[in-house]
């Protein structure tokens, strides 16, 4: 894209209204990363829909959120993976799952009752989104593309096992021969067939490679998000290992990475909540039946499976996919910090400066972000929330992270930058 | 005039912390840098790194140290974070033999990536678990004599050795940059210029920094 000219335009422009300058920027930022689907949609089109009411909207006037344009590329690639148990109408924007693929534990009576539970959060339960998701989850189909964009903003607790679920086998998963929650069964045995094969084999007959894995692996279980003591027990841990080691072993070209044991925390914490209650902290496996624990190791190596497929190349040799997005994460900020969009630029562009100056390089700390997700940069319980809007973007996720890392950079730099100016005025 | 003081230093020498996964390269930096130990830490991914302000020889010496990932993975990544740097501690655990037999392989990897004349020293980490010791001090001590290196065992639990270590390496870099700075001088002088400008810093800087607390 063509920066220099985009911000050339954008110094005539300067006696313009804001808005109009708003929107001269979100376009800059989109031209910026420009993909076959922009991450950023999402942020960048509420901003335009306040402020432009007619602007990008091209699609049914009944989705709650507005979906920029280069969503129909997005949703026709969906379309194609779609396979089986997924359905599309003529309309592209409705690709539909069969309803009767749901787990049949996971009833709507059930969901309606536990509206009331008490420790649900307080945002992403309010009634009337619970109200959206029940009715979006109880038709005859459920449409993928409104369940998306419910999901986005955040899925009540308790029905996150189902809409993980849906969200992730229904549209992406048929690369991986999962069509539908009966095959998922199906794969729960191909697991554990897997684990047979590939771990519980004495050492003798595991190469040398496969020794230092497993012992790199055995090493990070027990320091997998230590501060929640729940992943610290027997049972976890020797789930954590079975899931890591076979998608290590299955996974030749990356193995085991430092980092991937932390990805596997939030599937265990989503799907566990079917059959615990209350607080991760108070779960105790041992209140689990054996089989149901299988069933959960499976899906959550398969869904670990599903989501790092997308990212083979963050975890092979030199990660080049996270230095890939480390480099455009600063392209970004950069940007936003030194365009002439002065209400952005104003707060964070002090601390922008003294980064520059100081020499801090961006792999020196938003390589661990992009690792790791961002799991350790937030507490425990907010992490489901934020997969949450992980698994609605589907395919976009890696470049959707620039986004959100570069949105919480600026915060911090914006915050940053308060200090620093309250600190300065009061020593003058 | 307080949180100027961090800033006042004379040298910032650049260390690294380099060995396997687990032997507790983290928790030596944190013992060192904030006095802190977390029996669970998390792994480190790609690198991170602290600083503390010291006296070495009376002069004020910022030492900044980064911790490394140990996985063969981070190796790509990790290697560039040697240039620059004047000082590697190598670290194994006591308890895992194997972590002590890479240490050949951690070697190969400075030489093949870190300046020629950067200072080395062994720390056999984890001394408080004697009872499951896997490596005799002599053996470490042997490696050491055999390599050229410097050696301790240390204990990031306890607290052992820990500041010794740092020490120990600050002042043989110190020793080798100054002797470098002194040659220098020496050649200023031949060329008939006086060098003694430096030397009168030296009291007010090293009085400030005793007053430091930021950083303890």
């Amino acid at each position: 894209m063509n920066n220099n000219n985009s911000r050339g335009e954008e110094h005539q422009r300067n006696k313009e209204s804001l808005d109009s300058r708003i929107n001269q920027t979100l376009e800059n930022v989109q031209g910026l990363l420009k993909g076959r689907s922009i991450p950023g949609k999402v942020l960048l089109t509420r901003r335009t829909d306040q402020l432009h009411d007619s602007g990008l909207q091209e699609q049914s006037p009944t989705y709650q959120r507005s979906v920029s344009h280069s969503d129909a590329g997005t949703s026709d690639d969906m379309d194609k993976s779609l396979e089986g148990g997924v359905r599309n109408t003529n309309n592209s924007n409705s690709n539909t799952v069969v309803n009767k693929s749901r787990s049949s534990k996971l009833k709507i009576e059930k969901a309606a009752n536990e509206v009331q539970s008490s420790e649900m959060g307080t945002r992403a339960t309010d009634s009337a989104r619970v109200t959206k998701f029940s009715r979006e989850l109880s038709g005859q189909t459920v449409i993928l593309k409104r369940l998306r964009e419910l999901a986005w903003s955040g899925v009540p607790p308790y029905m996150c096992p189902n809409v993980w679920r849906l969200l992730l086998v229904s549209s992406e998963l048929s690369d991986l021969g999962i069509r539908d929650m009966h095959h998922l069964r199906r794969k729960r045995v191909e697991y554990l067939d897997c684990v047979g094969q590939f771990y519980d084999i004495p050492d003798t007959e595991q190469s040398a490679d496969e020794i230092s894995m497993l012992r790199q692996i055995s090493l990070d279980c027990p320091r997998t998000v230590s501060d929640v003591a729940f992943f610290q027990q027997a049972q976890v841990q020797k789930s954590l290992k079975h899931i890591l080691y076979t998608w290590a072993i299955r996974h030749p070209a990356s193995g085991f990475v430092q980092g991937i044991n932390d990805l596997v925390t939030p599937f265990l914490g989503v799907f566990l909540l079917e059959y615990l209650a209350g607080s991760t902290d108070s779960w105790s496996m041992s209140d689990m039946p054996s089989e149901k624990i299988s069933d959960i190791e499976a899906d959550c190596y398969w869904f670990l499976s599903k989501l790092l497929d997308g990212m083979q190349n963050h975890y092979t040799f030199a990660q080049p996919g996270i230095q890939r997005l480390v480099f455009k994460l600063k392209e970004l900020v950069s940007f936003i910090c030194l365009s002439d969009f002065s209400v952005l630029q104003l707060l964070p562009e002090p601390v922008y400066r003294h980064m520059e100056n100081q020499g801090l390089e961006y792999l020196q700390f938003a390589f661990c972000w992009f690792n790791c997700l961002f799991i350790r940069e937030i507490p425990f319980h907010l992490v489901t929330r934020l997969w949450d809007t992980y698994l609605a973007e589907g395919d976009a996720l890696p470049d959707f992270l620039v986004y959100i890392f570069a949105s919480f950079l600026l915060t911090v730099c914006t915050l940053a930058s308060f200090v620093l100016n309250c600190f300065t005025s009061f020593h003058h | 005039m307080a949180h100027r003081v961090d800033h006042e230093y004379e040298y910032l020498f650049k260390i690294v912390l380099i060995g396997d996964s687990g032997v507790g390269k983290s928790n030596i930096l944190s013992r060192y840098t904030r006095n802190e130990f977390c029996l669970e830490s998390k792994s480190t991914i790609g690198v991170e790194f602290a600083t503390r302000t010291l006296q070495v020889e009376g002069k004020a010496v910022k030492a900044q140290i980064w911790d490394t990932a140990g996985q063969e993975r981070y190796r790509a990544i990790t290697s560039a974070y040697y240039r620059g740097a004047v000082g590697a501690i190598l670290v194994y655990d006591i308890t895992k033999r194997q972590t002590f037999d890479n240490v050949q392989r951690w070697l190969r990897e400075l030489r093949n990536h870190a300046d020629s004349n950067i200072v080395l020293m062994m720390a056999g980490n984890k001394s408080d678990l004697n009872h499951l010791r896997a490596v005799s001090e002599q053996d470490g001590q042997a490696l050491a004599e055999k390599e050229g290196l410097s050696f301790l065992e240390t204990s990031a639990l306890d607290a052992t050795n820990i500041q010794k270590a740092f020490q120990t390496i600050l002042t043989e870099v110190y020793h080798i940059v100054s002797k470098k700075a002194l040659a220098a001088q020496e050649a200023k002088a031949n060329a008939s210029i006086p060098g003694q400008g430096t030397t009168i810093n030296v009291a007010e800087t090293s009085g400030n920094t005793k007053k430091g607390c930021c950083s303890t």
